[in-house]
């Protein structure tokens, strides 16, 4: 019987998700308009691309979990340390930023279980990600223009990042950051890409907007896609799904070492402004493709 | 950190209202869930036995938090510790 998905789709949808995961450009658009451009009977809606998607978002949320190891684990500390004394002390960022990012992570969540069936089946056309990819480009260059009217980072945090992000983001904050990174749910809206700009509007930095995005990735997209391993063991990951699948992480895996490397060193210096240029412009080339 | 020790029943008797729904989450079948629960569908249709786990777990999560906040709120202040 002949493949849904074959080694080498495998291998280069995982090399994309590793990359446009961390990067503010929707890799759930992109693995909707990559095969569509390349003209690969592959759908996002199709069970077996599904339980693809699961074993690469594992791989990237696995490598997340190993590249910020350590601070996770100050933070799962500091999260003890606050529940022992039952508050949140003043000087404890590791607890803050814990609370912080499990109350961002709630709303996503929340939305996730909800909407996300209805959301994949009402844009699930190639055409609809490259409209909404356009969308998100247009967010990002938004984003960056509000940063730059806020106040620079305060000199006592410029050397601890956790720290900054603790002190700058409120509660409220930290919900609305969870509410926006529910806009990846839709292919072409990327969920780094509003986290980090909900981080640039609450007052961080580049840097640190993108830490605390990759930080809140980590349980997000561990937990979802946790939920659907049993999927990679089912029906849906049998005629060579599976192995396609393992291939894809594994590519997946390590591209995703090499994007959230390279984006922590891009955003010391650097802006979205670059990212949101590329979905802009790809936006409308795959809309003209696709129009064609 | 200000407590509001107001909020405290408020919050456990959601928390626990969260956690009564997450158990009848993991325990019914779509079809035979409340038909206000998200998630609920007719007898007849095709996702009738379907469990709807990831609700469940959503409901827990913030059932858990609920808790959370009310166990936040009975401590004392940093500030009333260091006056004591």
């Amino acid at each position: 019987m002949h493949d849904p998905i074959s080694l080498f789709q495998g291998i280069v949808l995982g090399l994309l998700q590793g990359v446009a995961e961390p990067f503010p450009v929707s890799s759930l658009g992109h693995g909707v308009i990559l095969p569509s451009l390349l003209g690969w009977n592959i759908h996002q809606n199709d069970p077996f691309f599904l339980t693809f998607l699961v074993a690469t978002h594992l791989a990237t949320a696995i490598v997340l979990l190993v590249f910020f190891f350590k601070d996770w684990v100050r933070i799962v500390r500091g999260l003890g340390r606050s529940l022992r004394d039952r508050e949140i002390a003043p000087d404890d960022s590791d607890a803050r930023l814990g609370w912080l990012v499990v109350v961002g992570t709630i709303p996503a969540g929340i939305i996730g279980v909800l909407l996300q069936d209805p959301l994949r089946k009402l844009f699930a056309s190639s055409a609809s990600a490259a409209a909404f990819l356009i969308l998100n480009g247009i967010l990002l260059l938004v984003f960056e223009r509000w940063r730059r009217r806020s106040p620079g980072v305060a000199d006592e945090y410029r050397s601890d990042s956790d720290a900054h992000i603790a002190r700058t983001v409120t509660w409220r904050q930290a919900t609305a950051i969870g509410f926006a990174q529910a806009g990846g749910l839709i292919p072409g809206i990327s969920r780094s890409g509003m986290t980090m700009g909900g981080g640039l509007l609450a007052g961080l930095s580049n840097e640190d907007a993108a830490r605390f995005g990759f930080l809140l990735a980590t349980p997000i997209i561990g937990a979802a896609a946790l939920l659907k391993v049993p999927e990679l063991f089912g029906h849906a990951g049998d005629h060579g799904v599976r192995t396609a699948a393992l291939a894809g992480a594994i590519a997946a895996a390590f591209t995703t070492v090499l994007a959230v490397k390279f984006l922590l060193r891009w955003f010391e210096t650097n802006r979205l402004t670059p990212f949101g240029i590329y979905c802009i412009a790809a936006g409308i080339f795959c809309t003209v493709v696709f129009a064609l | 950190m200000t407590k509001r020790r107001e909020l405290i029943i408020p919050a456990v008797v959601i928390g626990i209202v969260l956690i009564v729904v997450a158990v009848v989450y993991f325990a019914s079948t779509a079809a035979s869930l409340p038909s206000f629960f998200p998630g609920h569908v007719g007898a007849g249709s095709a996702e009738a036995a379907h469990h709807h786990t990831k609700h469940g777990i959503a409901a827990l999560a913030v059932g858990l938090l609920c808790l959370v906040f009310a166990w936040f709120q009975t401590g004392s202040t940093s500030r009333t510790r260091a006056a004591g």
